[in-house]
């Protein structure tokens, strides 16, 4: 396992990162604000898996896409290997696109349909000449092996694939570059449970052999928990909670940590009666987000001072914190 | 909805602006000079003492922007000049004509959704079928051939051979109501036949897709009989986007009865305009080209408006 | 050959004959086509003269053959530079937005202000006749199409995950553009390309018609028919000629159009429109039986599922055997192509077209007692049960809900189906919305369902399903598409309807298993169409008893293994089913005997089933 206590250097440090989406009201009506992602602050070191839950709407796939540098923060910087993407332009900016790779979630849209297999794994050598043009076919060749797929795969087009062979193309893709970080966004959400655990194993393993710095998005939180190393729980386009996996799920400090676990589906049930304990309401509009705690307005503990300011981080152990002036580890029942 | 209308309308008003401008740069930013193409015939120079005075009078001599100005004030008030040819008022006899031309293509789009609507539902619920074959092979034809060889051919048969309708021609309504709708029915068929052959392929597509909705499924598992489900979930659903396309055909045909007009002698507004290009005569092509512009950006307005009204989902998304 | 590719073959024929036609013109041994003739004026078809002579004597077959010469050089070559310039205004405006959108397909669109016909007049009002007036107005005309089709086509493939790879791998965006956009928007190109060819050619002969066109004495079919309308009493035929030529080349373009458009785009072929609307009702429906008095809710026994016509014999769904007793609640549980969703959609009659229950019978015991089979109902018997007695909620209320109308007007018309008197309807709307947990509902029953959340449309739609109070509740993954919080609050909802109509059936179709262990009594596991086990759910959770069960419950990652249980391979597609138990090439536990013949049931307990031969050995 990963020693916690001595953090390594980050790789990827992402600083009061916000990305707006003003959207304008009529013709001359004025543009309101409708904030994504605000104030995450996130380092993701080597060899660190870092998962990011959260419900639709909760900005994390904009938090995925901003920290690949795909679109550009409003406010805040991402910061690559000590360099501030946004300073880094044209030519040498698709240098850096080397280092930093994406797996996305849908299987069926993330591969050229017209192209073959082959031609899309090698895109990324040609580009960064990683290999001498004569090897590209036996890199690639070595590349589907390591996710499991026969040399043969290269010459077929991605419908001849399942769901699942298409991730691992998709994930044999993003290695070609010989990425040091790779930014994983729902990349088993589309398939099958047995399908789904393939993909996880494989993830698992490149983690371990490549020594990877991964974001790994996901609304699952069963997946999340396998898988990472580090969690940060996101709300209404905040973190409100951050720490190592298994003090995140294990006792979580925040209530809507609580909360998402709760609501969870489990093969061992907690609640066969009917009046269990279920989060009342929904996700708020990011449009028009309550004052103070952007959970207020759903959570059991809300009380008169939660609306006035948005809650500082409170440490609630070493690289554990939590959003929330209430916050206190607990178990979940 | 209000705010919604208000929304469309800006953009209306915009667009309208646009033509005007528009058509402003087409007669004085294409290279040569307006008064020297107006009066040179074929390969035959202009007089330069004709060209000096024409470009006095067109006022072509001032500088561009009061040229524009004065371009824009004459439409804001309805005052879009003299004819070169007879010196009357354009918008006299604009007045005149449009109401002509608006008679064909209303009962045009009258006939193409009476009879369209109905047979592409038809076709859709038994698609694949032998009247759907039928219906989409006369809708191909129908599409494939142009109003004027429509119009060509019914005068030959109906005019013609049969003798049952009158070539072509115009009588007041006032005059005489029967000889009127003689005279209209085909030009008005002509016109509505192409019209029928889209409203006829949209409705069926457009019925096909709503068929294959969700929603449609769940009108079935609540119960309810065939009728019903007809009625409110497929055919209401699915006439929104034939009424959209009704209204831009609409729109497409203010300008496009020129073929017809032509052919049947209506004396409408496009009959005219073909008759001041043939005189390129300057102010009444830019005037009519100018009215017909404005009620085709106000139709796409209406269109939009009648969406919005239909349709919950578009209002909500534009405000 | 594909049977896409084979429906290209006849448009694709005509067109090319016509280009061959026009292009070997000068080489054909046809009669000059200004050589007159006057005393030969309007004569018929003759050895020289094959289609006759025209008002002045010339050939009208050689005419006809240089004029559609003209008008397809006038159409193609407009259609073609039309399509270059449009292409790349909507190529850069659809990939960069922003400014560049607005000055190239935002500012071509001001064209589309002015009708097509009226453009036209105006450019060759400024420029006069001619053919190359004409070009230019044509393509003028048209660039705003193409920029339009393509911007369209590019946003749409642009955020495409395909392409935010080929961003983030580091490619030039001219690279992007040109390998990976414009391929893919070839497709909708080619649609537009034949259809502006086929639009061209009606407003170059249009022009031509009028005059304003091609100029005499170079031939054109608008001018034929213009002339022949004067001789129309004398030579008739003279104004058939051209207008079948004109109408026949541009029924040709429309062709290929349309074929191009359905095989490009599969989605299109919707063929069939709905059976369920003329279906013949079926003769011999067997008259309701009364049921024995301890009859459970639902008995499916040996259900089979298969596509119709002449691919019979692709069973989706074979040997299903799920029982529902009053008040019980059982899941059927399986991945994707497991059958579980067709199961289900056959109880209601509601299966797709072109699949129907081909084999054993699925008994439901009625409100009166009477027994119904389920599998032998025609549309008409389905409609009386639904609703009232069996119902359904599907899984995507967005799509499940009629957008068009108001929430509380779908809600009262499902409320007639079962006869509610007019006057209490407005009432028992607001109440059924209050019983599903919408809040305000007095005022949220005016509302359409785009103004719902996600979580409050599954409850309208819940609402919908459970109006008519039946006994028998069909849920098809009801929370799949919901955020867990939501899922939670709507699983809750379902055990409190529960809880509030005890003799209410449920039977719940989810991939998910740990919702099975929240709500469900019994599990019902399917597999590639068949039911490879069931039994009660803390049961079959705790020891199962089918391999594939196994596997599933160790694929969860939530035991805290080190390493997921994953299965080898994927699931069967239906034409390629292996013979003999369809799990078994994935299967760590087969043997030679599992390929051999399809395992038949085994009970290992009291209530529990099977179809393994070697279910002893798995736990």
């Amino acid at each position: 396992m990963f020693d916690l206590g001595t953090s390594p250097a980050p790789l990827v440090e992402a600083q009061a990162l916000g990305r707006n989406f003003p959207q304008r009201q009529g013709l001359l009506g004025r543009a309101r604000d409708i904030w994504a992602v605000r104030d995450v602050t996130l380092a993701i070191a080597r060899g660190e898996t870092v998962g990011v839950v959260g419900e639709s709407g909760c900005g994390k796939s904009t938090l995925g896409r901003m920290m690949m540098g795909l679109d550009a923060p409003t406010t805040g910087a991402v910061r690559f290997d000590g360099r501030d993407l946004d300073t880094v332009r044209g030519p040498d900016r698709r240098r850096l696109a080397r280092r930093m790779q994406m797996v996305f979630q849908d299987p069926f849209g993330s591969l050229d349909p017209r192209r073959s297999v082959g031609a899309q794994v090698g895109d990324g050598l040609r580009i960064h000449g990683i290999v001498p043009p004569a090897d590209i076919g036996a890199e690639v060749a070595r590349l589907l092996d390591q996710v499991g797929l026969p040399a043969s795969a290269a010459s077929r087009r991605p419908h001849e694939f399942s769901g699942g062979q298409r991730q691992r193309v998709a994930v044999a893709r993003a290695l070609s570059t010989r990425p040091d970080f790779i930014v994983a966004d729902e990349p088993v959400s589309a398939l099958d449970v047995s399908i789904q655990a393939q993909v996880v194993n494989l993830l698992m393993d490149l983690r371990r052999d490549l020594d990877l710095a991964m974001l790994f998005i996901s609304h699952d939180l069963h997946v999340v928990r396998h898988l990472c190393t580090r969690i940060v729980v996101m709300y209404l386009g905040r973190i409100v909670e951050e720490g190592p996996a298994a003090q995140v799920f294990g006792t979580p400090a925040h209530p809507y940590t609580r909360a998402l676990l709760t609501a969870t589906p489990s093969l061992q049930p907690r609640r066969r009666e009917a009046g269990f304990d279920v989060l009342p309401g929904e996700l708020p509009s990011p449009a028009n987000p309550p004052s103070g705690c952007p959970f207020r307005t759903r959570c059991p503990l809300a009380e008169a001072a939660c609306a006035e300011a948005v809650p500082e981080f409170r440490q609630t152990g070493p690289g554990w914190q939590a959003a929330c002036i209430k916050a206190r580890p607990e178990s979940v029942a | 909805m209000l705010r919604y209308i208000a929304y469309r309308s800006l953009i209306a008003l915009f667009l309208v602006w646009l033509v005007v401008s528009l058509v402003f740069l087409l007669l004085h930013l294409i290279p040569g000079d307006p008064a020297e193409l107006l009066l040179s015939q074929g390969n035959i120079a202009a007089d330069p003492q004709a060209v000096a005075a024409l470009r006095e009078k067109m006022g072509l001599n001032a500088p561009l922007w009061q040229q524009y100005i004065e371009h824009v004030t004459g439409v804001l008030t309805g005052d879009l000049g003299a004819s070169f040819r007879d010196r009357a008022p354009v918008m006299e006899q604009i007045l005149l004509r449009l109401p002509r031309t608006l008679e064909v293509i209303l009962a045009a789009a009258f006939l193409a959704a009476l009879f369209g609507v109905p047979l592409g539902t038809y076709a859709a619920i038994r698609a694949d079928g032998k009247i759907d074959a039928f219906v989409s092979l006369l809708s191909s034809v129908a599409l494939s051939t142009p109003v004027f060889v429509v119009g060509s051919v019914v005068i030959l048969i109906f005019a013609q051979q049969l003798q049952w309708l009158p070539a072509g021609g115009f009588v007041p309504f006032s005059e005489d109501p029967v000889q009127h709708l003689k005279l209209l029915i085909l030009p008005a068929g002509a016109v509505g036949l192409s019209v029928w052959a889209v409203i006829t392929r949209m409705t069926r597509a457009s019925v096909l897709e709503v068929l294959q909705r969700d929603y449609v499924r769940t009108a079935r598992a609540k119960g309810l009989p065939r009728g019903p489900i007809l009625r409110r979930h497929v055919v209401r659903n699915a006439l929104i986007p034939v009424l959209t396309v009704l209204g831009l055909e609409m729109g497409t045909l203010i300008g496009g009865t020129v073929l017809v007009e032509f052919v049947f002698n209506w004396p409408g507004l496009s009959g005219y305009l073909v008759a001041a290009v043939d005189a390129r005569d300057y102010p009444e092509v830019v005037g009519i080209v100018m009215v017909i512009s404005v009620l085709f950006v106000f139709l796409n307005l209406l269109v939009d408006v009648v969406n919005a009204l239909l349709d919950p989902r578009i209002s909500l998304g534009a405000s | 050959m594909s049977r896409a590719a084979r429906k290209l073959i006849l448009p694709g024929i005509l067109v090319g004959l016509l280009v061959a036609v026009v292009l070997l013109a000068p080489v054909l041994p046809l009669a000059d086509v200004r050589m007159m003739d006057v005393p030969g004026r309007f004569s018929g078809p003759s050895a020289e003269h094959w289609l006759g002579q025209d008002e002045f004597g010339r050939d009208v077959l050689a005419r006809l053959i240089w004029g559609g010469r003209a008008s397809l050089f006038i159409a193609v070559g407009s259609a073609l530079a039309a399509a270059v310039l449009g292409t790349t205004l909507g190529l850069l405006g659809g990939y960069f937005r922003g400014v560049v959108e607005l000055v190239t397909v935002r500012a071509s669109e001001v064209i589309l202000c002015l009708p097509p016909l009226l453009l036209a007049l105006l450019v060759v009002t400024l420029l006069g006749a001619g053919t190359g007036p004409l070009i230019l107005a044509l393509t003028l005309l048209y660039t705003p199409n193409y920029a339009r089709v393509v911007y369209a086509a590019t946003l749409q493939v642009r955020s495409l995950d395909f392409v935010t790879a080929q961003r983030a791998m580091g490619a030039h965006p001219l690279a992007i553009l040109t390998r990976t956009i414009l391929p893919n928007v070839l497709p909708p190109l080619l649609v537009q390309m034949s259809l502006v060819v086929a639009s061209a050619m009606v407003i170059e002969s249009g022009l031509s018609f009028l005059g304003l066109g091609v100029v005499p004495p170079t031939p054109s079919w608008g001018l034929m028919i213009r002339a022949a309308r004067g001789a129309m009493e004398v030579a008739p035929m003279l104004l058939v000629w051209p207008s079948l030529a004109l109408a026949g080349t541009i029924l040709s373009f429309n062709l290929l159009c349309d074929r191009l458009q359905s095989v490009l785009d599969p989605r299109q072929i919707t063929a069939g429109g709905a059976l369920w609307l003329h279906r013949p009702a079926r003769k011999a429906a067997a008259a309701p039986q009364p049921a024995a008095p301890d009859a459970p809710l639902l008995r499916i026994r040996d259900l089979a599922i298969a596509v119709e016509g002449p691919r019979h014999g692709l069973d989706l769904v074979r040997r299903a055997d799920v029982t529902v007793l009053p008040g019980q609640t059982v899941a059927l549980v399986g991945e994707s192509g497991s059958g579980k969703t067709l199961t289900s959609l056959a109880l209601m009659g509601l299966l797709p077209d072109r699949l129907a229950v081909t084999g054993g019978e699925a008994l439901y015991t009625t409100r009166e007692g009477t027994t119904v089979d389920l599998a032998q109902l025609d549309d008409e018997g389905f409609r009386r049960l639904r609703s009232t007695e069996i119902s359904m909620v599907f899984q995507d209320a967005a799509a499940a809900l009629n957008p068009v109308l108001r929430i509380g007007d779908q809600l009262a018309e499902t409320l007639r189906v079962a006869g509610t008197p007019e006057a209490g309807i407005p009432a028992r709307v607001v109440d059924l919305l209050r019983q599903v947990g919408i809040p305000d509902p007095e005022r949220r029953c005016r509302a359409y369902p785009h103004e719902l959340s996600g979580g409050q449309r599954q409850r309208a739609m819940i609402a919908l399903a459970v109006a008519n109070s039946p006994r028998l509740l069909l849920a098809d993954e009801p929370t799949t598409a919901l955020d867990p919080t939501i899922q939670a609050q709507i699983l809750q909802l379902f055990l409190q309807l529960k809880r509030d109509t005890p003799g209410m059936g449920l039977v719940f179709v989810t991939h998910d298993l740990a919702v099975v262990a929240e709500i469900a009594d019994r599990v019902v596991v399917m597999y590639a169409g068949e039911v490879v086990e069931q039994g009660p759910v803390a049961e079959v959770f705790a020891r199962p008893r089918h391999p594939y069960t196994a596997a599933l419950i160790a694929s969860v990652p939530e035991g805290g293994a080190e390493r997921l249980v994953a299965i080898p391979g994927s699931v069967p597609p239906p034409h390629a089913m292996p013979p003999g138990c369809r799990f078994a090439p994935r299967c760590d536990f087969a043997r030679p005997l599992c390929e051999a013949a399809a395992p038949v049931a085994s009970a290992p307990a009291e209530g529990r089933s099977t179809r393994c031969i070697r279910w002893k050995e798995v736990t």
